[in-house]
């Protein structure tokens, strides 16, 4: 009788063995659940923010924008009433609340462009960056400075004062020649007339200065 | 025979799966840290919860001062009865381990560095991890004689109205357009009679 039994039972071994090992599988489906927390490792996205390769200077974006190139997105984090008050050219508002809309991600996760986030200064941009990254997004920069840096540079750029290097005038009259581009209007650009009347004298002062020069050159 | 050698070959398999199992369970490790909230509820909480304070409010015996300064800048000079927990370690499981302990004894760690941008990244991180008992302390940081000064600061402060700036150098330049022509004249005096000394120092040679 008790071999009988076992005799039935050892007929099922394959199916016993088999449902075991599919409960087994079944159990590692279940295990991954401390993974589930979506996006990269907390360790990964600390050196990800402390590294300062996403900020992007005003005097390169201006660069970008004046050459119109078309790899690069610019997004707005800021209100909506913000926005309308300025923005950069062609920039498109995603307020930092409305990140993870619907509408919005078809902007930030993509590969064809590099995405600039800006918000007055850098802070609520850094977030939305940090954000983004953490569900690995690609291609994100952040303006360094925001608007508030903008300002400072590009459209109101502060003259070097005169002992400064010959770089910090270059860079100067970049930046001027960048603002006009933007919209801001010097004096002197409409002045142009003006100067044409001055050229005038320093004919007359040139032959002077030639007599002086054969003076000084007779007293050596 | 040719039934035992099919049971033997099986019930190897079968221990060998067995074993990958066990052991791809027992070397599973749990991650060090994990995330307590998504990036959406994140984005919500901080958009909507306020987690600034200013230094007038630090006076609130439950408050922890944190630096995320380098320990360098630390030394140099830091705000009273504050600790040093460098940004870019603050996920090491000391300092985890001190942040567990401020949030089970209630009291709350007020994040700061030389500006509020620097401690945005290791508050949000610390925040997705599930502090929520951390706030970021809204203060400028410089230094006068190698002595720290620190004042609030406010934080996303538009600092100029661009547009109207541009709309005003618009009407400036318009403006000014009449009055340089008249302006003009005057100058050209003045440089001839500069010239003139130029004349006489070099005649002194």
């Amino acid at each position: 009788m008790v071999k009988k039994k076992i005799a039935k039972v050892l007929a099922f071994r394959y199916k016993i063995l088999a449902a075991i090992l599919i409960l087994l599988a079944g159990g590692l489906v279940l295990l991954p659940k401390y993974q589930k927390h979506e996006g990269i490792k907390p360790e990964e996205l600390l050196s990800n923010t402390i590294s300062p390769e996403r900020y992007m200077t005003t005097d390169r974006l201006a660069h970008i924008i004046i050459n119109q190139d078309p790899s690069f997105i610019l997004i707005d984090v800021r209100d909506e009433k913000s926005f309308a008050s300025y923005s950069l050219p062609n920039a498109i508002n995603i307020p930092l609340k409305k990140l993870f809309d619907e509408d919005s991600e078809g902007y930030l996760n993509q590969n064809q462009f590099d995405v600039v986030l800006f918000s007055n200064d850098h802070f609520y941009a850094d977030q939305a960056w940090i954000l983004c990254n953490r569900l690995g997004y690609k291609h994100m920069r952040v303006l360094k400075g925001g608007i508030n840096q903008w300002y400072t540079t590009i459209i109101n750029p502060m003259k070097p004062a005169e002992n400064m290097a010959a770089a910090e005038y270059e860079l100067y009259t970049t930046r001027k020649a960048a603002s006009m581009f933007f919209g801001v209007v010097y004096p002197e650009q409409v002045k142009v007339e003006a100067p044409k009347i001055v050229k005038e004298a320093p004919k007359k002062v040139i032959t002077i200065e030639k007599k002086k020069k054969a003076e000084a050159e007779g007293g050596c | 025979m040719k039934e035992l050698e099919k049971t033997k070959r099986i019930s190897i398999a079968a221990t060998l799966f067995i074993l990958a199992v066990i052991i791809g369970l027992l070397t599973y490790k749990r991650p060090k840290n994990v995330y307590a909230i998504n990036s959406k509820d994140t984005l919500e909480k901080i958009t909507s919860a306020n987690y600034f304070t200013t230094l007038e409010e630090l006076k609130n015996p439950e408050y922890v001062l944190i630096d995320i300064r380098n320990q360098y800048e630390f030394e140099k000079g830091h705000l009273e009865n504050a600790i040093n927990i460098y940004a870019a370690e603050i996920l090491s499981d000391d300092n985890i381990k001190v942040f567990d302990e401020l949030k089970e004894s209630n009291k709350t760690a007020i994040l700061y560095g030389n500006n509020p941008q620097e401690v945005n990244a290791p508050f949000l991180i610390l925040y997705q991890l599930g502090y929520d008992n951390i706030k970021l302390l809204t203060i400028e940081n410089s230094y006068l004689q190698n002595k720290l000064i620190t004042k609030n600061s406010e934080i996303e402060k538009s600092e100029a109205d661009i547009t109207a700036f541009i709309n005003e150098s618009v009407k400036k330049a318009n403006a000014t357009e009449t009055v340089k022509k008249e302006v003009a004249a005057p100058p050209k005096k003045v440089i001839t009679i500069e010239k003139k000394k130029k004349a006489e120092a070099e005649g002194g040679c």
